[in-house]
């Protein structure tokens, strides 16, 4: 067989909006992004702690209670819960556990995830926070 | 069979079938061309295709050959979903036009054939096959292994190598040298088959840069696979074997072997 190709084949290339064309894909994209929320949140967040340190409290309560700030707090809170779900749902699919006869479900791992979540962020809360 | 042949067809529906077209030696690039195709309930988009090369136009070129989901040849592109076309009916895109486009992310030699040279490379690469340190001579018997030792890599030896899980892989189509869903799954099938010995030699294959840990989790490999593979759960599996053999080497002596 020559290696010499006769015709030229077509080659495809993925365009920007890839992601769009399947819902699969558009879940995925946004549990990507999530990860740009989750890091300009902790950027103003260590941001704030410095203001604290350097004794500036009254500038970093300002910032605290910037509108913007709120607001842009709650949309990565959206993202961040989204981004914690969707994990928690994959980790069921990952490491499947084996009970007996059957497998354990995604869902089952997202119940356990979530569960232990609310305990563990109310063991912290206690322990830090309230003592 | 009273009724003749055009009982067969009677009371028959309609389905337009838009497929790629794509002739190397005058085409710059692709087009779609439609066809009328009636069907009955019990037909498939790959009978629609027969039909079309049959009747209406023998110039469609397409691979298919066992109609029955054994063979994956038939795979394509049904209205954007990676699916073989003998297991799609046409009664289930009622009154809609379907689409039949090559595999995503394959270089398309002509209308629905892709060329699938990278992934017969891969293939052969992560030796498909049982290896052993030393052969034992036939006299010996064969290798012994339980049902529970089956179970382990059983689902991941159904693979029938159509390539929907490449197509449906957008980081195969973002980096072409991505070793993809079906080899690392099958590569996994071997790891995890305990006459196999071979776990040295495909160890450093499968966790290259481009191996296992360029995959991102988007899962859809899972999603399409028409024989009931897992290839995201091949993947992450064999992620965690690496990291696991990783840290065991840095913290045990003699690399805990």
């Amino acid at each position: 067989m020559s290696k010499q190709k006769p015709f030229p084949e077509y080659r495809r290339k993925l365009g920007p909006g890839w992601w769009l064309s399947n819902s699969h894909f558009t879940q995925y994209m946004i549990r990507e992004w999530t990860s740009f929320f989750v890091a300009v949140f902790s950027l103003i967040y260590i941001y704030e702690l410095s203001l604290f340190a350097s004794g500036a409290k009254d500038s970093a309560l300002a910032l605290m209670r910037n509108p913007g700030i709120i607001a842009f707090n709650i949309v990565a809170l959206l993202f961040t819960v989204y981004h914690a779900l969707t994990w928690f749902y994959l980790i069921g699919k990952v490491i499947p556990i084996k009970m007996g006869k059957t497998t354990s479900k995604p869902w089952q791992a997202l119940l356990v995830n979530i569960v232990l979540l609310l305990i563990i962020s109310y063991a912290v809360i206690q322990i830090l926070v309230l003592r | 069979m009273g009724t003749g042949g055009s009982g067969l067809l009677m009371s028959q529906d309609i389905a337009t079938i838009r497929v790629t077209r794509y002739r190397p030696e005058k085409d710059g690039k692709p087009y779609f061309q439609d066809y009328k195709v009636p069907y009955r309930k019990d037909m498939v988009v790959l009978d629609a295709l027969n039909y079309i090369k049959a009747n209406l136009d023998g110039t469609l070129t397409y691979r298919w050959s066992c109609r029955m989901g054994v063979c994956g040849s038939c795979g394509a592109n049904v209205d954007g979903v990676p699916k073989l076309t003998c297991a799609s009916f046409l009664h289930e895109f009622k009154g809609r036009t379907i689409k039949v486009e090559p595999l995503t992310h394959f270089p398309v030699i002509k209308d629905l054939v892709v060329n699938m040279d990278d992934f017969m490379h891969k293939l052969v690469e992560i030796k498909p096959w049982i290896l052993r340190e030393k052969e034992s001579p036939p006299e010996e018997g064969e290798y012994r292994q339980s049902a529970e030792e089956l179970e382990r890599y059983d689902q991941f030896s159904s693979c029938i190598n159509c390539m929907l899980c490449y197509s449906a892989c957008p980081v195969y189509g973002l980096n072409e040298k991505f070793l993809g869903p079906a080899a690392t799954a099958l590569a996994y099938r071997y790891i995890e088959d305990s006459r196999d010995q071979g776990k040295a030699v495909r160890f450093p294959i499968v966790h290259e840069l481009e191996g296992v840990w360029e995959c991102t989790l988007v899962g859809e490999c899972s999603v399409v696979c028409p024989k009931g593979v897992d290839p995201m759960l091949a993947i992450q599996k064999t992620k965690i074997l690496g990291a696991t053999n990783a840290l065991k080497s840095l913290v045990m002596p003699r690399g805990g072997k």
